[in-house]
């Protein structure tokens, strides 16, 4: 069985921090502090300076992603807290919480659930509802291995399975390693989870702009970013959202993940009989591409996520 | 343009009886208008509008404006008339023609009403002025918008926000005008 290691996207380009599963390595000698008893309470009543613009239309309207439900599979354990700052009050603390939060922001209405991915359990989805499943981490192992050689734990393989039935959106970090999606990295490892989830029909892979994107002023996408790359399962399914670390002090497509994962609440408010694969595919039909700098799909796949274009009909009569 | 114009220059004064000679029975033209009331709340409505997902033949993002469904060529036209029947009584009534718009519809209507004078000292007069307006009711219709999958009925001036497309048919306009109005004046002449 082939071992895999976590690593937390966000944190990668901060200090290149590799957590280990207890399960695979066990190696961890700090032990970790008690976890919160919940995931803090965020109260959003002014859109901020990272947000695109699009979201306060959203709130304006009253629509905050209520009727969903968007679980973070991520670390709310651990001794790797680190400080930012959503503009709700510089903190510090794991990277978990950050991510949480940030969709929480985006869409306060929809319900937050959390699991902490030591856990590797079954990540259970809502009986009713869009289900949304934000996953701001990779599996790395050396690469080389095919997909499913990997030996996956319930949790994991219950996350690829509902992106493959599109019982849920998978909103998946891209990666902050500069290369093309589903290719080994410089150190010679590649990300697995991401790669089992090509071709799923509910699967989000989610690159970072260095900002909002608008037609006067086009974002690029970060230098950390993975890039879409030239598979065009992968193309078809990369999309790119700003984020502006230099308001937050927040880097990585960890925190690029989560917006996605709040535009698919606020989208499945306002279609809520609309299944994960349809709040999928209207993300990646709406995307911009005359806000990006030279626009091309292998750097930024469908292009930028337009929580506005996704709301607004294609057309009406 | 024409139709500010006709609203604002013959718009006449509130009706009061007034006689030439005392007693004789006359029927005088009180008001003529265009626009107000509804009229004016759906021409409220023709600004504004929203970008559609999708893209014009330049890639700009196509627009869509609500003028096109809520303005029309002719608004509501309204006229009035009193019929003077004695010195402290008279009969008003007035007709509307409504209007339509692409996205909506004033019923014509019919305005009834009258108006009673007294004098409780020779130098005041206490008038009582009562109006009804039947019928004129204003209608707005829904848009079948393509969100990609499949065409939605859904309130065409909500369609671009996040709200439930069957929800935002909560919001379609289906107002009266005011039913019931009634005024009472009391005037000193000094």
């Amino acid at each position: 069985m082939l071992r895999t290691t976590r690593l937390l996207a966000g944190l990668l380009v901060a200090s290149l921090v590799v957590v280990s599963t207890p399960a695979f390595a066990g190696k961890k000698t700090t032990p970790p502090p008690p976890p919160p008893k919940s995931t803090p309470t965020i109260v959003a009543n002014a859109l901020q300076s990272w947000m695109s613009p699009d979201i306060q239309g959203a709130w304006t309207a009253g629509y905050k992603g209520q009727g969903t439900r968007i679980t973070f599979v991520d670390e709310f354990t651990g001794s790797d807290p680190f400080s930012g700052n959503w503009g709700t009050g510089t903190k510090t603390q794991l990277h978990g919480y950050w991510t949480s939060q940030e969709a929480a922001l985006i869409a306060p209405s929809a319900t937050i659930a959390t699991q902490n991915f030591y856990s590797g359990t079954t990540v259970a989805l809502a009986p009713t509802g869009l289900n949304v499943i934000n996953l701001s981490y990779a599996m790395f192992a050396t690469a080389g291995y095919n997909v499913n050689q990997i030996g996956w734990s319930n949790q994991e393989a219950s996350i690829i399975s509902y992106a493959k039935s599109g019982r849920a959106v998978i909103s998946k970090a891209a990666g902050n390693d500069s290369v093309a999606m589903g290719t080994r990295t410089r150190s010679g490892v590649q990300d697995y989870l991401g790669d089992a989830l090509i071709g799923a029909q509910s699967a989000l892979f989610v690159g970072a702009l260095n900002s909002n994107g608008t037609t006067s002023s086009k974002a690029s996408l970060a230098s950390y970013s993975d890039t879409a790359g030239s598979n065009t399962s992968v193309q078809s399914h990369f999309l790119v959202v700003g984020v502006a670390a230099n308001k937050t002090g927040l880097a990585g497509t960890s925190f690029a993940a989560p917006i996605v994962s709040g535009y698919a609440a606020i989208i499945g408010s306002k279609f809520p009989t609309w299944t994960p694969t349809q709040v999928t595919n209207r993300l990646l039909t709406t995307a911009r591409k005359d806000t990006l700098v030279n626009y091309n799909a292998t750097t930024y796949g469908v292009g930028e996520a337009s929580l506005a274009n996704a709301l607004a009909p294609n057309s009406i009569h | 343009m024409g139709a500010a114009l006709l609203g604002a220059t013959l718009a006449l004064l509130a009706p009061a009886l007034c006689y030439g000679q005392s007693g004789q029975r006359s029927l005088d033209l009180i008001d003529i208008h265009q626009g107000g009331g509804l009229s004016d709340l759906v021409h409220f409505l023709s600004f504004g509008g929203y970008e559609l997902s999708g893209a014009d033949s330049d890639g700009t993002p196509a627009f869509q404006s609500f003028g096109p469904w809520y303005n029309t060529y002719w608004r509501d036209f309204s006229a009035e008339w009193l019929l003077t029947l004695d010195d402290d009584f008279g009969i008003t009534f007035g007709l509307s023609t409504g209007e339509h718009g692409e996205k909506y519809r004033i019923d014509p209507s019919v305005q009834l009403g009258f108006i009673a004078q007294a004098h409780p000292r020779p130098n005041a007069t206490l008038t009582l002025t009562v109006a009804t307006t039947l019928w004129g009711r204003l209608t707005e219709y829904p848009c079948e918008a393509d969100y990609g999958n499949g065409l939605q009925t859904v309130n065409c001036r909500l369609a671009a926000d996040p709200v439930d497309p069957a929800e935002t048919l909560k919001y379609l306009l289906n107002e009266y005008p005011n039913r019931l109005s009634i005024r009472l004046t009391y005037s000193v002449a000094f």
